[in-house]
């Protein structure tokens, strides 16, 4: 990023914003639309969960990385417990992320798990329970992702903190040092 | 970071201190910084390591993300200086990298070094599951990188192929193999678990589905080849081989009292799903 440009109104990362949106959109769509193009339930199942899941893995690793900077994935440490990591950049680089880069990523995720928990009660109702299963998988994907990335948002909140403390008391330190250095 | 000083205009010795005190400063929150924000997970032993750093930030085709903190502190002392064009950080990170310990983070590495990464998992845990290999004493450590997109990939082909063979109700074989399999395996967990196993969740699913994998063959042998013989043999040696596949990380898990108890299940799940495959006509 070249500090000398004063930050842009627009979108920092069109190209990432679009795929971002891209799969979601279409995973809805053609599931909504599937009546008009195929008759055979197995190909709507298939496209829309292969969108979602392609979906859900440009969000986790690819979106949450460029747009807001966060991380998470789950490890199995040397006791053979799972751990949850999450990364997330630093704090200057935070500082840069774009803002409407950020409302976009956090507001297609919502909208997304409702759209697909709306498609959901409408399969209930109607009592298709292939349809249900469709709508399951790719809720699931969904709020997976919500949850990651906001404990990950959460621990990122808390390390910035101490983080931030951390140098404050180390910087005063200094001063104090070089304040008595001089003296 | 001595190189950084031949770009800098001379400045007047209170402010060159100034800024060396800065510097240090910077340096000293930066190297306790990565104690703090988690490294970057570690390759794992049994890969082909595909290093995460592989690749300096310069290679990477996407607009340029944020730097992280190894290289921004390459940033301040040359502010006075023109900002650094790409080689200069790119080299300088890949210095700093080397020479502190934690490995540059996951965050800024391009989209195609996440993908191959991923892609190579998923080979490397097919590899340790289903094939004879030294790591199966150790199950617990075999399948530490566990990751759900193998098996996704298996059971859709699984419920694929078996719809495909049918002539029948294609959709409904597709959305029973697929709820059969995906239920099965959460089932199957769960009943480790309660028989007080200590298994982890998602790494047994991840296990259960890999299992699947020399169904799949035995499934598309039999929608190339129509006779009855030759699908229940087949049928039966990829069911053999998926159930000793599936052995080892299910029996270390549970008491061995009730081993039996739990692979009685998995077994049961294959062997459903193995005249699934032979009644599909």
């Amino acid at each position: 990023m070249d500090l000398s440009q004063p930050i842009e109104e627009n979108y920092a990362n069109p190209k990432t914003c679009f795929f971002h949106v891209f799969f979601k959109a279409s995973a809805l769509a053609f599931y909504i639309l599937s009546a008009l193009f195929a008759d055979s339930f197995v190909i709507i199942f298939v496209i829309t969960v292969v969108l979602s899941a392609l979906d859900f893995w440009v969000v986790k690793n690819v979106s949450g990385r460029i747009l807001v900077g966060l991380r998470w994935w789950n490890e199995i440490n040397d006791q053979g417990e799972s751990t949850w990591k999450f990364e997330c950049l630093d704090q200057e680089s935070l500082a840069l992320i774009n803002p409407k880069d950020s409302w976009l990523f956090w507001w297609t995720l919502y909208l997304n798990a409702a759209c697909w928990t709306i498609l959901g009660i409408f399969s209930l109702v109607r009592f298709q329970a292939d349809y249900v299963l469709v709508v399951g998988v790719c809720l699931s994907l969904g709020i997976a992702n919500i949850i990651g990335f906001t404990k990950c948002r959460k621990d990122a909140k808390k390390k910035i903190q101490a983080f931030a403390t951390q140098t404050i008391a180390s910087r005063v330190s200094s001063t104090i040092q070089s304040a008595f250095s001089i003296v | 970071m001595s190189n950084s000083h031949s770009d800098t205009i001379p400045l007047h010795a209170s402010s060159q201190s100034d800024i060396d005190e800065i510097e240090n400063l910077i340096n000293s929150s930066v190297q306790s910084g990565p104690a703090t924000v988690l490294p970057a997970r570690p390759p794992s032993p049994p890969r082909a390591s595909i290093p995460v750093s592989s690749s300096p930030f310069i290679q990477s085709h996407i607009p340029p993300p944020p730097l992280s903190s190894s290289s921004s502190n390459q940033k301040v002392p040359s502010v006075p200086s023109a900002p650094p064009p790409p080689p200069p950080v790119g080299n300088s990170s890949s210095i700093v990298a080397t020479g502190f310990g934690p490995p540059p983070n996951t965050l800024t590495e391009p989209v195609w070094d996440t993908v191959k990464r991923d892609l190579s998992r998923i080979v490397s845990n097919l590899k340790l599951v289903v094939f004879p290999n030294p790591y199966r004493e150790d199950p617990g450590k075999a399948l530490r990188d566990w990751d759900l997109w193998g098996p996704f990939f298996f059971i859709v082909f699984l419920g694929l192929t078996l719809s495909w063979s049918a002539s029948v109700k294609k959709s409904e074989v597709f959305a029973v193999a697929f709820a059969l399999l995906a239920a099965g395996a959460v089932i199957l967990t769960l009943n480790v678990l309660l028989l007080g196993g200590h298994i982890i969740f998602f790494q047994s699913l991840s296990l259960l589905g890999y299992c699947l994998f020399p169904l799949d063959i035995g499934a598309l042998i039999c929608m190339l080849k129509d006779n009855v013989i030759v699908k229940v043999i087949v049928v039966c040696v990829t069911l053999a081989w998926s159930s000793w596949a599936a052995y080892p990380f299910m029996s270390s898990a549970v008491n061995p009292r009730r081993k039996a108890l739990a692979l009685y299940p998995v077994f049961l799940m294959y062997v459903s799903v193995g005249f699934l495959i032979i009644a599909i006509d």
